[in-house]
């Protein structure tokens, strides 16, 4: 290969890497968004809960505990199954307890746990999920 | 003319309705509101289900007729000329239409946002992000669901709608052109399935035990079950479009064809495993 050639191929690999650096770099970038607050305006009674779209909230005897429905092996929303205290995964059938403890399936680990807040002079609680957690 | 004795035309011809029926569909779906809009087109606006099984079944006929076109011209590697670099790479670039084809599907299925579509979505993007170095990229540029919503998966199914056309075109329009009969049939067919037969959506159900994903998806989701996530969800279903790509540089493609059916006799057993839960 001659040098004019090589110089040809290295200027062709040079301009589609120019070319294609912007497309990556838009495409690419994260638009980060803030945390999310779910508000609930009502209070639990103790040893029962409640089912939100992303998580479940307990209200135990030390005080409230909100728990990912997120599966933990490809991130399936969980169904919590009354009849023994548990979540279960549509899609491959792992299993955890009611505060988030992995039982059994290919999840693995534990089910994240988010901040509860109880807002002071209010009905209800202020669950955080946090940014990036999905 | 006798049923599938030209898939490559009968496929080109499902791609050209899929692609009409769509873009009827897209005049009332929203990706910003993917679930409401598309109840809305099944059961609220006129002819909507109608549309959207014509897209739906259209597009089915056309990933099983480019699957069948792509199953016979294995008859052609091997003859003179195939084996030439040109002849191998434009095989290898005419194999990237079969992921294609099949993750246009898929993001179909994603589209709709039922539960199902929610479960398939988030196992999707899942599974790009167990891709070492890369996955982090590749769900940006296709998936992204839980950042971005439906937005890219959209912007991927058009494009890929658009590549598919574009990469069928180019390489057949010289030698095949898509005649009349071929394309009506076609049409008559997917337009009496579409009359009589509804494309599926599922409302989300708090309390389902189980969610089967897609058809061409269940050996998937069985093999997930017990396999870790990168060899069941991204290694095992991209063995058989690289076997396939890399069949004109087999110096016995005999026995790569033997691979892939040994391939396709395992996933045909997850996919009834899958299918009896």
């Amino acid at each position: 290969m001659t040098r004019r050639r090589i110089l040809q191929n290295a200027g062709k690999w040079g301009l589609a890497l120019v070319l294609l650096y912007p497309l990556f770099a838009f495409v690419g970038k994260k638009r980060y968004r803030p945390p999310i607050e779910v508000r609930i305006r009502e209070r639990l009674a103790p040893g029962t809960h409640l089912i939100e779209p992303e998580f479940a909230l307990f209200e135990t005897g030390t005080g409230p505990m909100a728990v990912s429905r997120r599966c933990t092996h490809l991130g399936c929303i969980l169904n919590y199954q009354e009849a023994d205290d548990t979540f279960l995964c549509p899609c491959h059938q792992s299993r955890f307890s009611w505060d988030g403890k992995y039982l059994s399936g290919p999840a693995r680990k534990n089910l994240p746990r988010y901040p509860v807040l109880v807002p002071e002079g209010a009905e209800g609680y202020v669950v955080e999920i946090p940014r990036g957690v999905i | 003319m006798t049923l599938l004795n030209r898939p490559g035309e009968q496929a080109s011809a499902a791609l050209l309705v899929s692609i009409a029926s769509g873009l009827v569909v897209a005049y009332q779906y929203e990706a910003a509101d993917p679930f409401v809009s598309s109840v809305a087109i099944e059961a609220v606006l006129p002819f909507g289900a109608f549309w959207r099984a014509l897209h739906f079944w259209s597009s089915q006929a056309f990933f099983i007729l480019l699957a069948i076109h792509a199953w016979k011209s294995l008859e052609d590697v091997g003859r003179k000329g195939d084996r030439q670099p040109g002849g191998g790479l434009q095989w290898v670039l005419l194999s990237c239409t079969l992921p294609m084809a099949l993750f246009a599907l898929f993001t179909g299925y994603v589209l709709r946002w039922d539960g199902t579509g929610q479960a398939a979505g988030t196992i999707a993007e899942h599974l790009l992000l167990e891709i070492p170095l890369a996955g982090r990229f590749l769900n940006r540029l296709l998936m992204a669901v839980s950042e971005e919503g439906l937005t890219r998966v959209y912007v991927v199914h058009l494009l890929l709608t658009a590549v598919l056309w574009g990469m069928g075109t180019w390489y057949h329009t010289r030698r095949v052109i898509l005649k009349w009969p071929v394309f009506r049939d076609v049409f008559l067919g997917t337009l009496a399935t579409a009359v009589f037969l509804r494309a599926p959506i599922d409302l989300p159900d708090e309390f389902v035990s189980l969610i089967k994903g897609p058809w061409f998806f269940l050996g998937i989701q069985e093999l997930l079950r017990h396999l870790p996530a990168l060899l069941a969800g991204v290694a095992y279903p991209l063995t058989p479009f690289v076997l396939y790509a890399a069949m004109p540089f087999f110096k016995k493609p005999g026995l790569a064809r033997g691979m892939l059916a040994f391939w396709f006799s395992t996933y045909c057993g997850a996919t009834l495993a899958g299918w009896m839960r």
